[in-house]
């Protein structure tokens, strides 16, 4: 699993200062505590920074580098400053991202193949959202898949992103995501990498029930076959879920909880909640946070308290 | 020939059923559904869908002539305007506090009393009372109706969520039931419901109101919204179980097609029939969606919707 930090990103006022001032303290503790915490790759988000992308996306890199040693993720919409981003990065960075829209395929795309370098690739038309998992896997057959071999993108490089949405407000989605999973990786050998933004299923969601709904939300995910995320790696419990998951770790009550629920996503069956101890409060939430992720029940703010 | 077997979905879950009356009023019950509207062969519809029919405490000045028309002298007078619509087939009164609107004649407690205990006592079925729509002057006029209103089980509208623990305080204490508002988004139905109970309201003394757009404003949003809550309410949901109204009748009178006479295109047809069927259409597929309670405002609506509601039930 590919664990890719999400801290330093502009939405945060904090970074966007920092970005601005060229403060190099600030970024550069950000980016050593994410690595510290378990990140094997960092996502360096800077906004579409119209004007000052490719000065911005140097300074940011050279800055990162100096401090860690991880590959990173070049994110943002101004193709220029992904440009000059790949040409000062150490190790094979990330492009993030292109979606289905031909005009931005043909762009990053190009740049991807002649770098040798990974890009992520959503499947998200200019015409409207998905919704269903076919429709997710259509894209990738009808949009995606074409560009890739047209521009000689190699397989090994391409990491699919079946988009994300709040479970607040368009719940409709959030199994579709996870079952679009596994025909992602089905379609080609060697097969495609799936990635997500994985804080995005909470977004909207009170701080008291984000963190939980992203790491169940995280191992069914992994089970679907996902192998790497964008993640909050300050989040102990997300990569403690991700250690359990890989290390098999079944000595504790949630160990087993996550490895059942991993094992059903992974064998494509229905979870079965009767190995659940509905007494124990942690494990009731984790079964009423199953539940809402699959549809099952509806999502409320509260939806914790009932 | 063979027969033909028709499929059917087995629900777990079931419809909250909701009392208003009683106590020497006479009572209805809403809700207790445990299949898809009118899909008589899967499930139980214990309870008919029922009209209230729409009376104001103070003539409405902004009325379609066609309204005012049909009503005649009663729009003066919420008692008579109320024993008329008893006349009408109304199955109980949506009484609106409009005169309390700070636009209106920002009338307050002392007003919504008296109103409250005319109406009351003009008629014998059971009353949902709606504030102005403004936060405060709702709590003020909800709370004094609550009072007067205590024991006849009333609903008492709009309970949203920035007032949620007076209206639920307000219905605890006097054994009314709350009406739940919420705009037009399932997650946000729910967790006012969540937030209701929370505060120590019974499931059986809330009713939703997911919000109505009219024909052509957002209908077929609100269609799927109130499936969708009714499906989960059926999956076993019970915090999305609570029976639905939908103010149809005031939400297609607030349109154009109903507000303009003049300057439209032939096509739309005569203006009396037009504003008619823009309610009726509008009601007709809130009932068809799940909603338990309509609220109209047309005597010739209440008519057809009735008929509709008896075929409806019969099939």
């Amino acid at each position: 699993m590919i664990a890719i930090g999400e801290c330093l990103q502009i939405i945060s006022s904090r970074v966007r200062t920092a970005i601005e001032e060229r403060d190099k303290g600030f970024i550069q503790d950000l980016v050593k505590r994410q690595v510290d915490k378990g990140a094997n790759m960092l996502d360096l988000n800077i906004g579409p920074q119209k004007k000052a992308g490719p000065e911005v996306m140097e300074w940011l890199v050279n800055t990162v580098q100096e401090v860690v040693d991880v590959p990173l993720s070049l994110d943002t919409t101004n193709p220029e400053a992904i440009k000059t981003g790949l040409k000062v990065c150490k190790q094979k960075p990330m492009i993030n991202s292109t979606n289905a829209d031909p005009e931005r395929m043909g762009v990053l795309f190009p740049l991807a193949a002649s770098h040798d370098c990974n890009i992520i690739a959503l499947t998200l038309r200019v015409t409207g959202l998905p919704v269903t998992a076919e429709a997710r896997v259509d894209i990738v057959f009808e949009d995606l898949m074409p560009a890739i071999e047209q521009y000689g993108v190699p397989l090994e490089n391409v990491y699919i992103d079946p988009l994300v949405l709040t479970v607040d407000g368009t719940q409709e989605h959030a199994p579709e995501v996870v079952k679009a999973v596994r025909p992602f990786r089905q379609l080609t050998d060697p097969p495609l990498h799936t990635i997500c933004g994985l804080s995005n299923i909470s977004s909207g969601a009170p701080p008291d029930v984000r963190p939980i709904l992203n790491r169940i939300y995280l191992v069914m995910l992994m089970g679907a076959g996902l192998d790497s995320a964008i993640l909050d790696p300050f989040d102990d419990e997300i990569m403690e879920a991700i250690r359990i998951i890989e290390s098999r770790d079944d000595s504790t009550a949630k160990g087993k909880v996550y490895l059942a629920l991993y094992d059903a996503y992974a064998a494509d069956e229905e979870f079965d909640p009767s190995i659940i101890d509905t007494s124990d409060p942690e494990q009731s939430d984790i079964l009423k946070t199953i539940r809402v992720l699959e549809g099952k029940t509806l999502y409320a703010h509260g939806y914790l308290r009932l | 020939m063979a027969a033909v077997e028709v499929p059917t979905e087995k629900w777990t879950g079931k419809v909250h059923e909701v009392t208003l009356g009683g106590n020497g009023r006479k009572s209805v019950v809403v809700g207790g559904e445990s299949t898809l509207p009118f899909l008589h062969f899967e499930g139980s519809l214990p309870h008919r869908p029922i009209i209230a029919i729409e009376v104001q405490d103070s003539e409405p000045k902004d009325w379609s002539p066609h309204l005012v028309g049909a009503w005649g002298d009663v729009l003066a007078d919420p008692a008579a305007w109320a024993k008329k619509a008893v006349e009408y087939g109304a199955d109980i009164i949506a009484l609106s506090l409009k005169s309390a609107h700070p636009e209106e004649a920002n009338t307050g407690a002392d007003e919504a009393r008296k109103n409250v205990d005319k109406v009351l006592s003009a008629v014998d079925i059971p009353l949902i009372i709606y504030g102005p729509g403004v936060a405060e002057k709702d709590n003020e006029v909800l709370v004094a109706a609550s009072e007067v209103a205590k024991g006849q089980r009333v609903a008492l509208g709009n309970c949203e969520e920035k007032n949620h623990r007076t209206i639920a305080a307000t219905c605890i204490a006097d054994g009314h039931v709350a009406i739940a508002h919420t705009p037009l988004e399932i997650n946000l139905a729910k967790q006012l419901n969540i937030l209701l109970c929370d505060v120590g309201l019974s499931p059986d003394s809330i009713i939703m109101d997911p919000d109505t757009g009219a024909l052509g404003y957002g209908v077929e949003y609100t269609y799927s919204v109130i499936e969708r809550l009714r499906i989960a309410a059926l999956g076993g949901d019970s915090m999305a179980a609570m029976p639905m109204i939908s103010p149809a009748g005031a939400e297609s009178w607030r349109q154009k097609e109903s507000r303009v006479a003049e300057g439209v295109p032939p096509s739309w047809g005569e203006h009396e029939e037009r504003s008619l069927i823009w309610e009726e259409i509008t009601a007709s597929i809130v009932l068809n969606a799940g909603a338990d309670i309509v609220v109209l405002r047309h005597p010739k609506t209440v008519e057809v919707i009735k008929a509709t509601i008896d075929k409806l039930m019969s099939a």
